[in-house]
């Protein structure tokens, strides 16, 4: 059984289709890219998903279970989690408190917070190395005080994915997490997603414009186009695939490289 | 770490002994009631901070639940609490009986307030920005209005804390201790609770909230319970009021009040305590102060407005605190 199980899937804004008849499947420890020029409907699939927008048609299902239409925080709850394509931090926290309100957002007690019983000192120490451990692991930790708003973009695309970390998630939805990078931190961020990956066992749908960054990264790329899933396979395959290389450049033409 | 605490405790006791035995014979009754407005107002001003400093979702009415705190609890006061004392006294000295019921008053108006609060936040909280803002304005001259039309709560007579079986019962509460007491609660309580790690979830819903939900706060409850919790303190300053004054009427709490309320935690910086504290005190304060002025009065206090947020427009602190809160921030390792 797949971790995550898209049948059918259609969204439409009133007149507007932004996803048509979308069938995806992510086995679990699976790389997926989802690729398309603007407007395909990527990260419109990623809002249904994480529960932003209720699905027209069609279902969704998380390690087994039906979340479409379900609340954002009961499916990141689940194990799912996402950056966004336009940086969304607390913007005047500092990076650990963005990090540690993702640690400790969904399990609060405010009651206890007031009280501040024995073993509170605690647990809000653990959740401060821990937070610092997540800033490390994503080498923020330099950064641990400093206003959100104030990293560099790069910093900033990592504190997001750092965020997206502390919730525990089993699937990770990267949004286009290497735009307005050059291709150094291209590089980085592939390395970075990698070994993400490869040492906590994550199951990873990333959303890129096109296929060269996810050539040598992804097991398979799925390609949307006007909202319909016009290929999906190896990437070598899809990048020859001709829908493909029509959607991006026209009737003739090789993808973009 | 106890023992710090504990020492804290310590000295806010000695404050506040300190405030009921010394003030009222070192300072003129004028002065006495002057102090014991700013400490309410102190306690309006830090609640609706958690609201609309914190949490970020602009309420211009809070005004209308410090008047539900008010009346509930003078009403309790009037209908029952009176009879109560009577009774209480034939056991135990009557000051002492008044010093036991006195916080049952408080937490009263402060519950009813707090059902009043979630009543109004169920609804208006699927609003944002302006629109919560006027719904907020509506639900504060709902709540007046609604007084106002209770005729056994004196209607547009206005309530005195009264009770025409008990006569001899005086109902009124003067007491610095008690009104700074219970601002040292609010503060205490509202300064523990957003400045902890589960406390940032107010802060993420401000911040952005889609990524607050994409995080697993669960938006919808975190400001429901910044609501209940402002609406709550809001009831319990208005309870302090009524007492203090003895007569109560709804003018009082009008959306001039609320306005107020707005302009503490603004002009203080929305975000901080310290600031909606500095700032309640000084524009409580002021008036007084400028009474000399005769006619210019209001207008050189409304001069001193404008020129605060035309230089400093993040407020007084900003969302800085006088307190230490680095740990959290990440400072200080």
């Amino acid at each position: 059984m797949s971790l995550l199980e898209i049948r059918g899937l259609c969204v439409r804004f009133g007149g507007l289709t932004a996803v048509s008849r979308v069938d995806l499947d992510v086995e679990e420890g699976a790389l997926v890219a989802l690729i398309g020029p603007n407007g395909a409907g990527k990260t419109t699939a990623f809002n249904v998903i994480t529960g932003v927008y209720a699905p027209s048609e069609g279902s969704v299902r998380f390690a087994g279970r039906e979340i479409g239409g379900v609340a954002p925080h009961t499916i990141c709850s689940l194990g799912v989690a996402r950056t966004f394509q336009n940086i969304r931090l607390f913007r005047s926290l500092s990076a650990l408190e963005n990090v540690r309100a993702a640690l400790q957002g969904a399990k609060r007690s405010g009651t206890g917070d007031m009280l501040r019983l024995a073993g509170w000192r605690r647990r809000e120490a653990a959740a401060e190395t821990e937070a610092r451990a997540l800033l490390d692991e994503l080498a923020l930790g330099s950064f641990a005080s400093a206003r959100a708003d104030s990293l560099p973009y790069g910093e900033q695309r990592r504190l997001e994915i750092a965020r997206a970390l502390a919730t525990r998630p089993k699937l990770l939805l990267l949004d286009e997490p290497a735009a307005g990078m050059n291709p150094a931190e291209k590089q980085a961020l592939r390395e970075l997603v990698r070994r993400l990956r490869a040492d906590r066992g994550l199951t990873i749908v990333l959303i890129d414009h096109d296929v060269s960054f996810v050539m040598n990264l992804s097991d398979r790329v799925a390609v949307l186009d006007h909202g319909e899933k016009i290929a999906d396979g190896a990437p070598e395959v899809v990048r020859r695939d001709p829908h493909v290389i029509e959607a991006y450049l026209g009737s003739d033409g090789e993808a973009p490289a | 770490m106890r023992a710090r605490s504990l020492l804290w405790l310590g000295v806010a006791i000695a404050f506040l002994v300190f405030l009921d035995v010394a003030a009222p014979r070192l300072l003129n009754p004028y002065y006495v009631t002057i102090l014991s407005r700013i400490g309410i107002a102190v306690i309006a001003a830090v609640s609706l901070q958690l609201v609309n400093g914190f949490t970020g979702q602009f309420s211009i009415g809070h005004a209308g639940f410090m008047a539900i705190g008010a009346y509930a609890s003078a009403a309790l006061s009037v209908f029952a609490g009176a009879a109560v004392l009577a009774a209480a006294a034939q056991v135990v000295p009557l000051p002492v009986a008044r010093l036991a019921y006195f916080p049952v008053a408080l937490v009263f108006g402060g519950l009813v307030a707090a059902v009043a609060g979630i009543v109004v936040a169920v609804p208006a909280l699927r609003l944002r920005g302006d629109y919560l803002a006027i719904a907020t304005l509506g639900a504060g001259e709902i709540i007046r209005i609604a007084i106002l039309n209770i005729d056994a709560v004196g209607g547009a007579r206005g309530f005195s804390l009264a009770s025409p079986e008990y006569p001899s019962i005086d109902l009124r509460y003067e007491s610095l201790a008690g009104v700074f007491g219970v601002a040292l609660i609010a503060i205490a309580a509202i300064s523990r609770l957003v400045y902890a790690g589960g406390g940032l979830a107010f802060r993420a819903v401000r911040e952005d909230e889609t990524a607050a939900e994409s995080i697993g706060i669960a938006t919808t409850r975190v400001k429901v319970e910044a609501f209940l919790i402002a609406s709550f303190f809001a009831g319990v300053a208005g309870a302090l009021f009524a007492h203090s004054e003895g007569y109560i009427h709804t003018n009082t709490f009008g959306f001039v009040r609320s306005f107020e309320l707005v302009a503490f935690v603004v002009l203080g910086g929305l975000g901080s305590l310290s600031g909606a504290i500095l700032a309640a005190a000084t524009l409580t304060a002021l008036p007084e102060v400028l009474r000399g002025l005769g006619e210019w009065r209001m207008v050189l206090y409304s001069l001193l407005l404008i020129a605060t947020m035309l230089l400093r427009p993040q407020g007084l602190l900003g969302q800085r605190e006088l307190w230490p809160i680095s740990r959290l921030k990440g400072g200080g390792g």
